[in-house]
């Protein structure tokens, strides 16, 4: 060691200040890097948590209308998974709320009421049209848009509400034309067959309007409550009567009971068909295939469709749910309108109600499965094809008759509701002469 | 308060910057705290080997503890572990009671239990990692239970399998909901005190040691370097379903892959 103290730079210590002002830097240096992963996530593989909007799925999981709407609701989540994987909308993901309303109409009150509350921007569901109704107030007072997607009974309309499925003039009166034409047996005597509530009835009144139109008059006309079983006491009517047809607005799982009365009664399809509204291929599973072989269903979509649009859809939701699930109307008619609120939402830019309705405004297509796919910005509903299918015992359809193009959509038909119209793009609903649904045709 | 954003940053990053801060926390200490408590021994004979019995002493009831906390954060882990495959293997074996039901039946059962499995894949496991318990798999659960209810058995054979099957669904259902409670299952707060103070006492004790600066730096670092490693372990099994060390959701994705290859 040097006689001075000096100590040589080989064996120098080092001072306690030194190592706290080399600790210091280091300690800051340390900071620097590791604090922006921590509090901001913007480093070292921490992901971005991404914002989302709510959307919700308004879909019976239970109860009588299951079977169908569960269907419904897996093809929108379908639809929003691939919607999300591709980016979502507007860059923003998609975040599914789908409660269960249990197939209880005033159940789809208060789920509609806890989807707004919990902000979704807008709500994809019912089945029913009472189920339709009992919401559609609850739409229209919180300014927030609901997109229905089964066929129903039209005489309505709403801004805040877009409708996808068929109304009667895209399906119960092409369907008439078909069946009083030479290609459907050029039937005469049709018998009203439906379940006891809005949309059998309005459907049937339409129809009976119609057949007054053709000078023919229903040859019976019967309604059983939503959910019976027992369609013994129908089916003799049926005979007594001496109907040549049977338009069938029963819904749900109803129909087993009316198709097991109908095979009991050995009812042949080819003299008396069942021309049914509301089964698709999804309400046939349920069904014994010897018992509903022969006789046909109106729709605007059947999973026999022979292109290679419909065939993408069908394996793409084949494979996410399950090889042996099968596609209908109303699932192709949700889908479209997933596909419709997205094109209006990226064309406005937001997802604010007021936005998106205007972004209607010059109409919107879509090439559906189905087919093209147009939103009338006046009446908010879609167009759609008409076709019939006679059922295989395969449980699919044979489509037997197709409109040429998609059929314009008109919730008032003028034969049923005179003086009635809307133009959401104008001066909104027109309101004519109120009509008794159940008054003399 | 919910430390939920801990269990977002990757496990790799987390260790480094837990061990990081016992080790900043020692040094801080080191240059500013150990001043004043060194100045209660320094002047006692022998004062290092007081702090060392004591420490000593303390190390071995506090490695006790964390050592006993770290247990029971395993077995907690692997109690979830255990009821996740229980579940999914009452669910495979329900699936396989209902695929032998009459059709349509058979197959609303099985598309209504595939259904369950996907959502609990696809949703349920996401919100589970966020320690949010799902509840749309009820819904799913009571659909099944609904359909099942609905099906009425016609001969002896039938009665047979539906008495399994609701068997079946009753087990599955017990241990879904033992899987639900596990979701937020987690140390309690008192064990969480018991533990930061005793790892800020332990270095406390260590401050106190009359030795040279670089010594204490380096010696005083590695203990605390070891004490924050034992902090992350257990931080990281503190919740079944969130961190590297969690359950995943392979036991459902080999149930649904299965159902899908029928």
């Amino acid at each position: 060691m040097p006689a001075d103290g000096a100590s040589c730079p080989s064996q120098r210590r080092i001072s306690r200040r030194a190592a706290v002002r080399g600790g210091a830097a280091a300690t800051l240096a340390a900071a620097r890097a590791l604090v922006p992963g921590v509090f901001v996530g913007c480093s070292m593989g921490i992901p971005r948590r991404g914002r989302t909007v709510p959307v919700g799925l308004l879909h019976s999981q239970t109860g009588t209308i299951a079977i169908s709407a569960t269907s419904l609701r897996d093809i929108q989540i379908h639809a929003f998974e691939q919607i999300n994987a591709a980016g979502g909308i507007l860059g923003v993901q998609i975040d599914l709320r789908a409660p269960d309303p249990r197939s209880r109409t005033e159940m789809f009150a208060k789920r509609a009421r806890q989807l707004l509350d919990d902000g979704v921007a807008a709500v994809f569901g019912c089945w029913t049209s009472a189920s339709r109704k009992a919401v559609l107030p609850i739409f229209e007072e919180r300014k927030k848009l609901l997109f229905y997607a089964v066929q129903y009974e039209g005489n309505e309309s709403s801004p805040y509400v877009v409708y996808g499925g068929s109304v009667p003039n895209q399906q119960v009166l092409p369907a008439l034309d078909w069946l009083t034409s030479p290609a459907g047996g050029g039937r005469r005597k049709i018998f009203l067959l439906g379940s006891d509530y809005v949309f059998p009835r309005t459907a049937n009144f339409i129809a009976k309007k119609d057949l007054a139109r053709r000078k023919l008059r229903p040859a019976g006309e019967v309604y059983l409550p939503l959910g019976h079983d027992d369609f013994t006491m129908a089916v003799q009517q049926i005979l007594f009567s001496g109907a040549d047809c049977v338009l069938n607005t029963v819904n749900g799982e109803s129909n087993l009971g009316l198709f097991r009365a109908l095979a009991e009664a050995k009812i042949d399809p080819d003299k008396i068909p069942v021309v049914s509204t509301s089964i698709s291929e999804d309400e046939l599973r349920s069904l014994l295939p010897e018992q509903v072989r022969g006789h046909y269903a109106v729709a605007s979509y059947f999973e026999t469709i022979d292109t290679a649009a419909n065939q993408r859809w069908i394996d793409g939701f084949r494979n996410e749910f399950g090889y042996d699930r099968v596609t209908g109307d109303a699932m192709e008619a949700g889908w479209c309108l997933v596909h419709l609120w997205k094109a209006a939402v990226e064309k406005a830019g937001s997802f604010e109600t007021e936005a998106v309705r205007q972004a209607f405004r010059d109409g919107l297509e879509f090439s559906g499965p189905g087919g093209p796919t147009r939103l009338d910005p006046r009446t908010q509903h879609c167009s759609r094809f008409f076709r019939v299918g006679r059922i295989r015992p395969d449980r699919q359809f044979d489509i037997v008759h197709a409109s040429d193009a998609p059929l314009d959509p008109d919730p008032y038909p003028q034969i049923a509701f005179p003086g009635w119209r809307c133009d959401w793009t104008a001066d909104g609903l027109t309101r004519g002469p109120e009509v008794a649904l159940d008054g003399d045709v | 308060m919910d430390f939920f954003w801990i269990y977002d940053i990757p496990p790799n990053t987390l260790a480094l910057l837990i061990t990081a801060g016992f080790v900043v926390f020692y040094w801080v200490g080191l240059i500013f705290v150990r001043p004043f408590l060194r100045a209660f021994v320094r002047h006692t004979p022998g004062a290092n080997d007081i702090v060392g019995y004591v420490l000593s002493c303390f190390c071995v009831f506090y490695g006790l503890l964390l050592g006993l906390i770290a247990v029971t954060a395993y077995q907690n882990v692997a109690d979830a572990g255990e009821n996740v495959t229980r579940e999914a293997a009452a669910l495979s074996a329900l699936y396989e009671d209902v695929s032998r039901y009459p059709e349509p039946h058979g197959q609303n059962l099985r598309w209504l239990l595939r259904d369950y499995t996907r959502y609990v894949i696809k949703y349920a496991w996401p919100l589970q990692q966020k320690g949010i318990i799902p509840q749309e798999g009820n819904i799913r659960a009571e659909a099944f239970h609904d359909r099942l209810l609905n099906f009425e058995p016609r001969t002896p054979a039938e009665q047979i399998l539906h008495a399994e099957a609701l068997r079946q669904l009753n087990h599955f259902l017990e241990c879904r909901r033992m899987r639900l409670f596990s979701v937020d299952s987690a140390l309690p707060g008192s064990m969480w005190y018991v533990m930061f103070l005793g790892a800020a006492l332990n270095i406390a004790l260590c401050w106190m040691f009359h030795m040279r600066f670089m010594a204490h730096v380096l010696l005083g670092g590695i203990l605390a370097a070891y004490l924050g490693t034992m902090m992350f372990l257990i931080i990281d099994m503190n919740q079944p379903f969130r961190g590297d060390v969690s359950i995943t959701a392979e036991p459902f994705e080999i149930l649904y892959h299965r159902m899908n290859e029928d």
